[in-house]
């Protein structure tokens, strides 16, 4: 069956990102002027406005701990029905702890999510040609 | 820079009836708010020469609304804006009058937020979601569509870092639906909630259960700001505005790498400065509440409590009456109705003109009044009135 749930649209300032996740891989923004990490990336650094953009490839081991959650039991958008209850989490990235990286967490009952939880990254692939980074407990 | 300290005034309030279903449009019920506000300041239509609206693109514009008062303004503004936007549209209409553009100023938000457009969403398109909101592509995906997520992700960790608990959202909630109970217009008059009910009711979206959500009502609010001069004019006891600070910002609230810091940290110190008063002097009071959490963590960012003390605070019963701050003493939005915070501004006006004097409803002698506006963690305003 077809994948009900929305898929991230790519645009001008986020698509290397999405592209790397199509690869497994994790590409998060970086601010070359004052060596912010952007995310969610855009147009320009949030923290100092420069335009001086890279990317940093954080390959795909990547790790991080539970930084804040929640727990939805009624869908609020349409194709997550069957995902209840599902538990979408900001995780902070080990590597770069600036980071906070905002996905649901698969393979747990979510009775057992916790802040500070360890969780390592896992790729969904929703699609022929996208995948999706989701959290996995560590 | 001009010092605007108690040379403002809310001279008029007034709404609309309020249902879950009006069967009519939000011109109709602008128009029913905005009369009544025009009778409570005892004035004329055309002693209005500026209207202002702020919607979600739900709403009739205020040069209809002038229209079909009759009225030929010299200013009209519709501003797309929720939370907070009453605040930033009071401030502007006090710039307009102190720089001569205008006299009078009526503000509104009209809304069939049930029947009509619903801000917790349903009917969404997907897509549009994601490019509509800054950073949409990272969090629609994950099923965040809504602000009991995105607010419910602060409030994980803010209850986690300072040791609130569910029975002190639970606090809020039974609070305020007993100040509901005094107000035969709020939505769940007659449905008082007891903790124990509050406990049993099943999560929604952990940390919230259906009590810790706002309503969504049809109804619409008006307000009308003069100067303190013609004031004196009107019928009305005026609200003083002692202080005002329209609008401050963090980072958009969908860059989650801050989640320590909200925009109503940065209104806080500059309101008190501006009012010359401290929170300490405060009698009464109107919180933003979209959320229940959100209630607590303007309470620390307004310094009425400490960090970490938020929670033993509400549990001591100091929001309801009799209690240190009474707050959203109609029932506010998560019992009363819902229009983006401006029924919280009508309560506050009637308190501190002492309306409802000689009932139980009223807060003895209050003088002081906070008025909180919060559009999310990103974006909040608020004013301080005086009697």
């Amino acid at each position: 069956m077809d994948y009900q749930k929305p898929i991230p649209l790519k645009n001008q300032d986020n698509h290397p990102y999405w592209d790397a996740a199509d690869r497994h891989e994790l590409l998060i923004q970086k601010c070359e002027s004052c060596g912010h990490y952007s995310h969610p990336p855009g147009p320009a650094c949030s923290k100092c406005g420069s335009a001086e953009l890279s990317w940093e490839n954080l390959g795909s081991e990547v790790n991080g701990t539970i930084y804040s959650f929640i727990i939805s039991y009624r869908p609020f958008l349409p194709g997550f029905q069957d995902d209840l209850p599902l538990v979408i989490a900001v995780v902070e990235l080990d590597k770069a702890p600036q980071v906070k990286l905002i996905a649901n967490v698969l393979n747990c009952n979510p009775q057992d999510v916790s802040i500070g939880m360890n969780v390592k990254m896992t790729w969904q692939d929703i699609t022929e040609d996208r995948a999706l980074p989701q959290w996995i407990p560590a | 820079m001009a010092q605007i300290k108690d040379r403002y005034a809310i001279v008029g309030v007034g709404e609309s009836e309020r249902s879950k279903n009006s069967g009519t449009t939000p011109l109709h019920l602008a128009l029913d708010a905005a009369r009544a506000a025009i009778q409570d300041a005892g004035i004329e239509a055309k002693d209005i020469d500026g209207f202002m609206s702020y919607s979600e693109n739900d709403s009739c514009t205020s040069h209809q609304l002038a229209t079909y008062l009759g009225v030929r303004p010299k200013y009209v503004k519709d501003i797309m804006g929720g939370g907070s936007s009453t605040e930033m549209l009071i401030a502007d209409a006090i710039g307009l009058i102190e720089t001569g553009q205008v006299n009078t100023v009526l503000i509104y938000r009209a809304m069939n937020g049930r029947s009509g457009v619903r801000m917790g969403g349903g009917g969404w398109d997907i897509n549009m979601l994601q490019s509509a909101i800054d950073g949409g592509s990272f969090i629609i995906p994950y099923g965040a569509g809504g602000p009991a997520q995105w607010f419910g992700l602060f409030a994980t960790r803010h209850m986690h870092e300072t040791g609130l608990t569910q029975e002190h959202l639970g606090h809020v909630c039974v609070s305020f639906y007993e100040h509901a109970q005094r107000n035969p217009k709020a939505y769940f008059y007659g449905k008082p909630l007891t903790m124990e009910a509050y406990k049993e009711t099943p999560y929604l979206s952990y940390p919230f259960n259906k009590h810790d959500f706002c309503l969504e009502s049809d109804e619409a609010n008006a307000i009308i700001v003069t100067s303190a001069e013609r004031a004196k004019d009107c019928q009305s006891r005026p609200a003083y505005i002692m202080g005002i600070t329209a609008r401050q910002c963090v980072s958009h609230s969908h860059y989650w790498s801050d989640l320590s810091e909200v925009a109503a940290d940065y209104v806080a110190p500059e309101l008190y400065k501006k009012a010359g008063i401290s929170p300490a002097d405060l009698d009464v009071a109107s919180i933003y509440d979209c959320y229940s959490w959100v209630v607590l963590r303007q309470l620390e960012a307004y310094g009425i409590a400490p960090r970490g003390e938020v929670g033993d605070f509400v549990a001591a019963g100091n929001l309801r009456m009799g209690g240190k701050l009474p707050s959203n003493t109609a029932g506010g939005m998560l019992s009363e109705g819902y229009t983006h915070g401006m029924n919280n501004v009508l309560e506050i006006v009637r308190q501190i003109r002492h309306d409802y004097k000689g009932t139980d409803r009223q807060v003895e002698n209050c003088e002081f009044g906070l008025c909180t506006g919060w559009a999310g963690p990103d974006i909040a305003g608020a004013m301080i009135l005086r009697n």
